[in-house]
């Protein structure tokens, strides 16, 4: 048995006998008479359990989430400092080493003049006026180009002598075999292996503490997964210490207050009352959690891409970087294509929702028999269960063959089978049930008394209501459209695996076309490198889609809420 | 019953039955042209019930059946093949909660002519709803402001709007179920004095449950207990000579 | 105007309208009708469809082979350790099998391709049924493994054009020098000489054509320039006298832009060459030697014809006859496709199965149910019973209803720099998109269970308060317990929900290629893994055309599941209603 079920264990047990002692002792003090007591023995059972566990489940879960980093922080730290003299060797060396020295120079000088470049590029093109100057703008770029590759190339070679030096000090430290060599030399591999090599060695160095198949076993790597595991034995024993200290100072604490006069439901109920409201606080942090990573990034790739390039721009082309060293062209992020290309296909599906969603409402809330809902209901519910990739699924491989083939027979030439059209289609089937479910709410909470209004004039069932339903209904139902259009704006799927990806500024629905969320899917997946322009403009996305759904749904929420007080 | 005037409706076994529940049992009534008929009787007796048959809007609820005979002007309307929107042009209702339609003054007025094709053209609707309103004694209060929500008005004018879109039909006539139930006293007046002026031109049937109102407004009175009628006659003679016994209670204030 | 003497016009005018508003009537019941319709129709296409997509893949062609393990392959070092078995060669094993089955197949090529009709990645599965069983070292072992997925799909009818025809004509096959002569009685090749006649007369056509316009090029040419240009006549011209011969001559050569036709007779196989002009013989390969011991009838035959010349990139003719005759030889067999539901994802489509994403996705629904159900019946609990009324509770009211409405992928990008980045929890793990999808799935849960709690009428309430409960026993004694079957409901659809979201999962990772099944237990949590919706994903669009049935298969796999958990909701909803 692992020390840690054994720790969760006699957890269980303390709280089990907290619970045992504060009824107990409660039932003592009542003198027999239960009525003595201020609240029911249980609860004195519970406060004493709660005060006994609480403290030590936390610190556990704390370790749970978080213990496995802190060990691997811990063991690093260990072993850059057992590296320290290994470290300030290189450190001289390098400062000894003339061609290491005549390299960063030269990249120091390099990195001042393409900065320069790079301000006075920057002040030409606020230029307004006569002091506009496109040519000379393009020759400073261009010139600018220059400078940079040449910086690349030459702190590509100061990293690569820089490694050399790293590795031929390793290689003369390798004689020595003991353990604490061994693990100098790890911390040395650490602190200056480069990134990536550095998150290798310690992905397995875990994954040999853990028993794990590493990519690569050497006998570094094994001592300083020796040390993890100690470290982490270590953390254990810190760790049952702490718990059963909190346990059972709990304990005695909760105890001790144990007492015929003592509110223990009260406190119980404190308690329980604190914990339902952190729950409903978790929704306040989802926010902050999303507002927050959204806006971090984004502002990082706003001080690169100035806003009104992003939000005015006419050309969408992310350049995919191919070498991590490559310069040039960062791309263009004009995001209009995407703004137009995701209008596009929402338009398309709400031509198809609305009508189809409002009309289905309308027949069910008021013309179907309770035998024909308890039908139709279910089977729109279905509709709106469906998963978003399978309407992708049916979008690229049924509904795309279709329409190429359809429009292919009326002598529309080349059309593809991603289209915005095939993607708008099946979103609007998607929406339909959405619309008709929150219409159908919309369209019952109408008072019976209008509707009976309009009969007793003699109005047909449906002049009733073309012309007093619908209309007493329509804030709902406009909130309702709000709704199901901030839904289109965001859905990822559909638009994923059926609108294709090119980056067209187009209004022919039987072009590809591509939207935020795809732009979203495509710069987040797969491998990317961090901090680049590139990654960072998918967080400007998601903002942009954070926003505009965020302003739809609280003008839509409004609306609904507003309509219902109306006639509640 | 008096024989100047005209009988309008002749009601002749009608029962009504919700689902199982039977909520009116055989009743037999003739209500005059030209006068104002009041039902009275304590709340789930069946009076309104019985009111939603003669203009047939019990049909709008599923479970509701209805077997009897009602015959207006020698016309059966308690008939399948009688068009309920064309009975309903001629019979209006006017209900206990105001319930003027979410559009503007002129509208609401102008809904009934408009469906039923009353007018050709704008002038003509013009000026049905200014005739109408004025019969309701609305049009000095709301001339100026006739594209205002009807929402807007006061409770008892938005009854009094309901009154008139009742009456641009033209309907022959009209069913009001405690109109004056959700009104201060002050509107309350103002529309009995309203149904007091429009008895000559319609016949108008009223359900209260305030035996003032009937005394005050009614040539007529049926009192309703437990799903039947039990006594009908002028209203004179219903308050202070009752023949039945419960009548007398119910209106000695002994139930309500 | 008096009232009274109008009322007749009026009634007049209220009947002259009424056909045409009970024309309206009709019309404005019918467009509700046929929307439902529509809605229902649909509904039914996009499940018919995918469902008829996904039937490949419930049956699989299975290579029953019995294979020799011979101890200088299976067992190097001769003492049947685990190591030596480890380091036997499998893929040997197997494919001597299929040798033995066509030892006729000698040049390395052709070799090559008769082994693509397996994998080499079922040696592994061979290695293992050996280490469960060293006794088997030395013998005949009889294993089966699933045909290629190319092959598979051709047995299924949906790579190629097939048609074939039987004779009951003598057909005498003799061998000569040059190959196999074939030749009937009856002019049996006729019909298709004909359509190759055409076939030949089109190409003339259209070589002639190209001619007449180089031609009009040369003239307006000069030099050098009309000169290459002549050369290019002159070979067009060698290219039309060329086919022209062939439709003059005795016999028709099949090209490899035409269809192949192949003869099947005595268990042989051969795929013609040529086409004698009367239509009675034909020159062909013999890929499959007749049975020697055959004593079936030689005037019975089939002639097969392969339509999709374009086909032969993914599967050449001698695979299709091989695969054809180890049908003959019932070496090939049809079988529930139990590798689909046995195994994970593979990069051979006849080997991948949804095993892995559905355990992935079990694992991550548990992870969901338990931290957004209790967190989001308290949180609702909280705000329907407790809340004071305050900014604070506004905020968090407001709060709940927009995190409802914010895209999933908003949640997905929350997750990777979150969760991932900040928090450091495993990429592409059950743990990690568990989640996220909670909080994703908290919105819908706490907005059920407010609903629920709402239903549950104020007198319940009050009668508890009434009698000296504390709100707190107010409402986890009488409250909660009503509102329980709402709640249920609401968390079973918030759940099924969170089962076929794929947009957040993909930008946590869960994107990678996953070939293990992941483990039911705590571990199993923290590795990669991959999920139904997005196994889905992953194979929707893959190259080898088998994965498309397979995904459509996955998905009939998520839809049944999804259905299942809202029938269940429907029926929790409808035995615990209750009026109030």
């Amino acid at each position: 048995m692992s020390i840690n079920a054994i720790l969760a264990l006699t957890l269980l047990v303390l709280i089990a006998g907290g619970f045992y002692v504060g009824r107990s002792r409660a039932m003592t003090a009542s003198r027999g008479q239960i009525a003595n007591l201020h609240s029911l023995p249980n609860y004195y059972g519970y406060f004493v359990a709660t005060w006994t566990g609480l403290p030590a489940i936390i610190v556990l879960l704390m370790n749970a989430f978080f213990g496995q980093q802190l060990a691997d922080r811990l063991t690093t730290a260990q072993l850059t400092s057992a590296a320290r003299d290994m470290v300030s060797a290189y450190t001289v060396q390098l400062e000894d080493d003339a061609s290491y020295q005549a390299l960063l120079a030269a990249a120091a000088q390099q990195r001042s003049v393409a900065d320069q470049l790079r301000s006075d590029i920057n002040t030409l093109r606020r230029a307004r006026g006569e002091a506009r100057d496109p040519a000379r703008l393009d020759m400073l770029r261009q010139d600018r180009l220059d400078r940079v590759n040449l910086l690349t190339a030459t702190e590509t070679s100061l990293e690569n002598r820089r490694q050399q030096i790293a590795s031929e000090l390793l290689a003369t430290a390798d004689a020595e075999t003991s353990d604490t060599a061994r693990q100098s030399q790890a911390g040395f591999i650490l602190a200056t292996a480069s990134a990536s090599e550095a998150e290798l060695f310690a992905t397995d160095m875990r994954r040999i503490a853990d028993g794990d198949l590493p990519s690569r076993d050497t006998p570094v790597l094994h001592s300083a997964a020796q040390l993890l595991v100690q470290t982490e034995n270590g953390m254990m024993r810190i760790l049952s210490v702490i718990v059963l200290a909190l346990a059972l100072g709990g304990f005695l604490m909760a105890r001790q207050n144990v007492g015929s006069e003592f509110r223990a439901r009260n406190n119980v109920e404190y308690l329980i009352n604190t914990g339902l409201f952190l729950c409903s606080v978790i929704a306040i942090l989802t926010t902050v959690g999303i507002v927050a990573s959204l806006m971090f990034e984004s502002v990082r790739f706003f001080s690169e891409v100035p806003l009104q390039e992003f939000l005015l721009g006419l050309q969408w082309s992310p350049q995919i970087a191919i070498r991590a060293d490559q310069v040039g062209q960062s791309g263009a992020f004009g995001a209009v294509p995407l703004f137009a290309g995701t209008a596009l296909i929402t338009l398309i599906a709400m031509v198809v929702a609305i009508p189809i969603g409002l009309f289905a409402a309308i027949y069910l809330s008021e013309y179907a028999g309770p035998r024909f809902r308890q039908i139709a209901k279910p089977a729109l519910e279905i509709l709106a269960g469906i998963p978003t990739v399978v309407y992708g699924f049916f979008a690229l491989l049924t509904v795309g063959p279709f329409i190429r083939g359809l429009f292919g027979a009326l002598g529309f030439e080349d059309v593809v089978t991603q289209s915005a059209l095939s993607a708008g289609l099946v979103m609007g089937v998607m929406i339909i049930p959405f619309i008709s479910s929150l219409s159908d709410d919309v369209i019952n909470s109408v008072p019976q008394s209008l509707r009976d209004g309009s009969y007793a004039m003699g109005a047909t069932q449906s002049e009733t209501i073309r012309q007093v339903v619908l209309p007493a209904a329509l804030p709902g139902i406009v909130g309702a459209v709000l709704l199901a259009v901030s839904r289109a704006v965001g859905e990822t799927m559909i638009v994923v695996m059926a609108a294709g990806q090119g980056a067209n500024l187009t209004a022919n629905p039987l072009e590809a076309v591509t939207t935020i969320t795809v732009q979203i899917v495509m710069l987040l997946t797969g491998d990317q490198e961090f901090n680049s322009v590139k990654t960072l403009s998918a967080f400007a996305l998601g903002l942009v889609l954070f926003i505009i759904t965020l302003i739809m749904n609280i003008i839509a929420l409004r609306v609904v809420q507003k309509y219902r007080e109306k006639y509640d | 019953m008096s024989s100047i005037t005209k009988t309008k409706l002749k009601v002749r076994d009608v029962n009504v039955f919700y689902g199982e529940k039977q909520a009116l049992k055989n009743v037999n009534i003739d209500i005059a042209d030209g006068s104002v008929t009041s039902f009275i009787g304590p709340s789930g007796c069946g009076k309104s019930t019985f009111l939603r048959c003669l203009n047939r809007m019990n049909d709008t609820i599923d479970e509701a059946r209805v077997t009897g005979s009602i015959i207006m002007d020698e016309e059966e309307i308690n008939d399948r093949r009688l068009d309920p929107v064309v009975l309903r042009a001629r019979v209006g209702m006017v209900f206990q909660k105001p319930n003027p339609f979410p559009k503007s003054i002129f509208d609401n007025v102008a809904y009934g002519p408009r469906i039923h094709g009353l007018a050709s053209t704008r002038e003509e609707l013009e000026e049905i709803v200014e005739n109408s309103l004025v019969k309701a004694g609305l049009w000095n209060e709301v001339s100026d402001r006739l594209d205002d929500p009807g929402t807007s008005l006061s409770g008892g004018q938005q009854q009094r709007l309901v009154i008139a879109r009742a009456i641009a039909v033209n309907p022959e006539v009209i069913l009001m179920d405690e109109p004056c139930s959700a009104l201060d006293p002050i509107a309350t007046a103002r529309i009995e004095e309203l149904i007091d002026e429009l008895r000559e031109n319609y016949c108008i049937i009223i359900v209260t449950h305030s035996m003032q109102q009937a005394a005050r407004v009614s040539q007529q009175t049926a009192f309703f207990h437990l799903g039947e009628l039990v006594e009908v006659g002028p209203t004179e003679t219903i308050f202070t000579n009752p023949r039945d016994q419960r009548t007398q209670d119910y209106i000695m204030g002994r139930f309500g | 105007m008096t009232d009274i003497s109008t009322r007749p016009t009026q009634q007049g005018a209220v009947e002259a309208r009424l056909a045409r508003r009970y024309r309206s009537e009709a019309r404005f019941r019918a467009a509700g009708l046929g929307a439902i319709f529509i809605a229902v129709t649909i509904l039914v296409i996009l499940v018919g469809s995918i469902g008829h997509q996904s039937l490949p893949a419930y049956t699989v062609n299975e290579l029953r082979l019995n294979v020799e393990l011979s101890e200088d392959l299976v067992d190097p070092l001769g003492d049947a350790s685990e190591d030596s078995i480890r380091a036997g060669s499998f893929t040997r094993v197997l494919q001597n099998a299929m040798r033995e089955e066509f030892p006729d197949v000698s040049n390395r090529r052709e070799l090559r391709e008769l082994f693509q009709l397996f994998n080499s990645l079922n040696a592994p599965q061979l290695m293992n049924e050996v280490l469960e069983d060293p006794n088997l070292i030395g013998q005949q072992h009889a294993f089966r493994m699933p045909l290629a997925d190319d092959l598979d799909l051709y047995l299924k009818g949906r790579l190629v054009e097939e048609t074939s025809a039987r004779f009951n004509t003598p057909l005498d096959i003799t061998s000569d020098g040059r190959g196999v002569l074939l030749r009937a009685q009856d002019p049996v090749f006729t019909d298709r000489l004909s359509s190759l006649r055409i076939t030949i007369e089109n190409d003339i056509t259209a070589e002639q054509a190209a001619r007449d316009r180089l031609v009009e090029q040369q003239a307006l040419a000069q030099d050098e320039e009309a000169e290459d240009l002549g050369v290019q006549v002159s070979f067009a011209d060698r290219r039309i006298s060329a086919l022209q011969a062939q439709l003059d001559g005795d016999e028709l050569t099949l090209r490899d832009d035409m269809p192949s036709l192949i003869v099947e007779s005595r268990g042989g196989f051969y795929k013609l060459t040529t086409v004698s002009i009367d239509g009675l013989a034909a020159r062909a390969e013999q890929v499959v030697p007749p049975l020697t011991d055959a004593n079936t009838d030689r005037s019975n035959w089939v002639l097969r014809i392969v339509e999709t010349p374009e086909a032969r990139g993914r599967a050449s003719d001698n695979q299709l006859i091989w695969t054809r005759a180890l049908v003959e030889r019932n070496i090939i067999r049809t079988t529930f496709n139990g590798y689909f539901f046995n195994n994970a994802d593979s990069r051979e489509p006849e080997l991948a199965g949804v095993r892995g994403a559905l355990f992935g996705s079990i694992l991550t629904l548990i992870i969901t149910v338990i931290l957004s159900v209790p967190v989001g019946v308290s949180a609702a609990i909280y705000l329907e019973e407790f809340a004071p009324k305050n900014p604070i509770t506004d905020m968090i009211e407001v709060n709940i209803n927009n995190l409802a409405a914010v895209p999933s992928i908003v949640f997905g990008i929350l997750g990777l720099s979150v969760f991932i980045t900040l928090f450091g929890l495993p990429r592409s793990a059950p743990l990690t998109a568990g989640v996220v999808l909670s909080l994703m799935t908290l919105p819908t849960i706490i907005i059920a269970t407010r609903a629920a709690l709402k239903a549950v009428p104020p007198s319940i309430r009050q009668a508890a308060m009434g009698v000296g409960a504390s709100s707190t026993q107010t409402v986890f004694h009488h409250v909660l317990p009503l509102a329980a079957p709402g709640i249920l409901t609401g968390a079973i659809i918030g759940i099924s929900r969170a089962l076929g979201e794929t947009a957040p999962l993909l930008m946590i990772g869960m994107v990678a290629f996953i070939a293990d099944v992941p483990s039911l237990s705590l571990e199993g949590m923290t590795e990669p893994a991959t999920v139904l919706p997005v196994q889905v994903f992953l194979w929707y669009d893959a190259a080898e055309r088998a994965f498309q049935p397979r995904a459509a298969a996955a998905i009939m796999v998520l839809l049944f599941l999804i259905i299942s958990f809202n029938a269940l909701a429907i029926y929790l909803r409808h035995k615990f209603e209750r009026r109030w």
